[in-house]
């Protein structure tokens, strides 16, 4: 399983040197320190599919000795790892630019990761290769672009619901946020791989 | 002897193509070949060998163990060599050994870099510059690097020059001198056939026409020439399939002895290649 994880900075090596300039590029543009975090989590991971998005890789995973389990496995685990991975170097590009940040950057940014990712990744062994990386980079954009805008927009005409989320404290939020997406990122996993095991190559 | 590979009343349907009730056993031991043209079912079959693919229906055992539960016991002893590459393009050999290795229990680096050496192989350089014969040699050094028991090959002669071709088949012949190890490759050149296999598989439109070791089948098949008027309801029967010409008709039995004492003297019995089968077999079977 970690040889699988590993796989994706072997194949990645190159564009791993375009990865320190990238976040620094962010940085220096101003961009919040979530949105930083959350640009550097996805890297790694959504390259690698744009890899993967051939049939050939899968015919060789699938010839080798594992397991269609295992090879979802690799992907959900592989993402968290590369993320913890992704803030180490985030935080120390921001404190060296001295930027300030703080664990709730942190926390927002790669919450919002693991949501994109939840989301995306079914998308990946659903969609016909070849279209996959184009419909998640526009769905990104797009998500980014109105996603706050449809959310002022509920708050303000939805006052039941925000009502509802007034009376927790920031803390129960932050943490029922969390708990959410843990549980999104679990399902999507398992969803995943009840795709791939039905999945002929 | 075993059988390495059990298929029983596997079926696969697709959109206008289907592999239908198949039983395929491929002996332990031996060097199966897969012939059929193309489109017949072949990389279809070898799909669902290797879990690629699973069957709508029917049972398939490697090792007589079953993809279920043994997945990965069973490829941990499987080494696998397809038609395209299907390694990334962008790594060298080097990077590709390191993503591949670490799956096998039982990779052997030295085995490794000993085929690398007798294929001439460049470690670092891309696997996209390499030409079709350097990535058929890559595989292979691969595919045999973990001591695998049973090498399955899907059309590895395919694309080659005739030079190459006969290395690769050499080759495989000398794997063979450990008893243990069995080779199961799909080809559509027949001539491959003829030059190392001992059992002969053949498929046609998803149907498997026949599997019997290749001195059966020079046995059993014959090409039979004679006059139109021998030629009746019953004396058909003793045939595969017949052309008929002005001059008299060529027909494909799959058993010679029927026709010797049916005919006798009145025909002529010849050796049929392993082409002749193949062609006269393109229109399917139909006795009489």
């Amino acid at each position: 399983m970690v040889n699988l994880i590993r796989r994706d900075v072997i194949l990645q090596k190159k564009y791993l040197l375009t990865y320190i300039p990238f976040i620094v590029f962010f940085i220096i543009m101003g961009s919040h320190s979530a949105l930083t975090f959350l640009v550097a989590s996805i890297f790694i991971p959504f390259n690698a599919f744009a890899y993967d998005e051939k049939a050939e890789t899968n015919i060789l995973l699938n010839s080798l000795p594992y397991t269609r389990k295992e090879i979802i496995a690799a992907r959900y685990l592989g993402a968290i790892v590369y993320m913890v991975l992704a803030i180490g170097l985030t935080s120390l590009a921001l404190l060296a630019f001295g930027e300030p940040f703080t664990m709730k950057d942190i926390a927002v940014g790669n919450s919002l990761f693991l949501l994109f990712a939840a989301f995306t990744f079914p998308l990946f062994y659903i969609l016909k290769s070849g279209h996959i990386f184009t419909v998640v980079l526009i769905s990104f954009l797009v998500l980014a672009g109105i996603g706050p805008q449809v959310v002022i927009f509920l708050v303000e005409r939805l006052t039941a619901i925000t009502d509802f989320i007034a009376r927790f404290s920031v803390p129960t939020l932050y943490t029922g946020a969390a708990v959410i997406v843990i549980i999104l990122y679990a399902i999507s996993w398992g969803i995943t791989t009840f795709i791939y095991q039905r999945k002929a190559f | 002897m075993g059988n390495v590979v059990e298929l029983k009343n596997v079926t696969k349907k697709f959109k206008g193509f289907a592999v239908e009730d198949m039983d395929l056993q491929i002996k332990q031991g031996f060097v199966t070949g897969f012939m059929g043209e193309n489109g017949a079912g072949k990389s279809t079959t070898i799909k669902m060998m290797l879990n690629l693919l699973q069957p709508d229906a029917g049972e398939v055992k490697v090792f007589g163990l079953d993809y279920t539960t043994h997945e990965k016991v069973i490829k941990e002893r499987i080494g696998f060599v397809y038609d395209g590459n299907v390694f990334f393009e962008g790594l060298n050999l080097k990077d590709i050994k390191r993503i591949v290795a670490p799956a096998y229990e039982r990779w052997d680096d030295k085995l490794f870099h000993k085929y690398i050496e007798q294929f001439d192989l460049p470690l670092n350089k891309a696997m996209k510059t390499f030409s079709k014969g350097m990535q058929m040699k890559a595989s292979l050094a691969i595919a045999l690097s973990h001591h695998a028991e049973l090498i399955i090959l899907d059309e590895p002669t395919a694309g080659l020059d005739p030079i190459f071709r006969r290395e690769l088949l050499d080759l495989l012949q000398e794997l063979m001198v450990d008893g243990n190890r069995t080779i199961f490759f799909s080809t559509h050149i027949t001539s491959d056939l003829d030059r190392i296999a001992d059992y002969l598989a053949f498929i046609h439109k998803g149907d498997l026409i026949f599997n019997q070791s290749v001195h059966d089948v020079a046995e059993n098949y014959a090409l039979v020439k004679g006059k139109l008027d021998l030629l009746d309801r019953d004396t058909e029967k003793a045939f595969v399939h017949i052309r008929r010409a002005s001059t008299g008709f060529e027909a494909l039995t799959d058993n010679s002895n029927d026709v010797k004492q049916i005919f006798g003297d009145n025909v002529v019995i010849e050796r049929a290649s392993l082409e002749d089968i193949m062609y006269y077999l393109k229109g399917g079977i139909h006795h009489g």
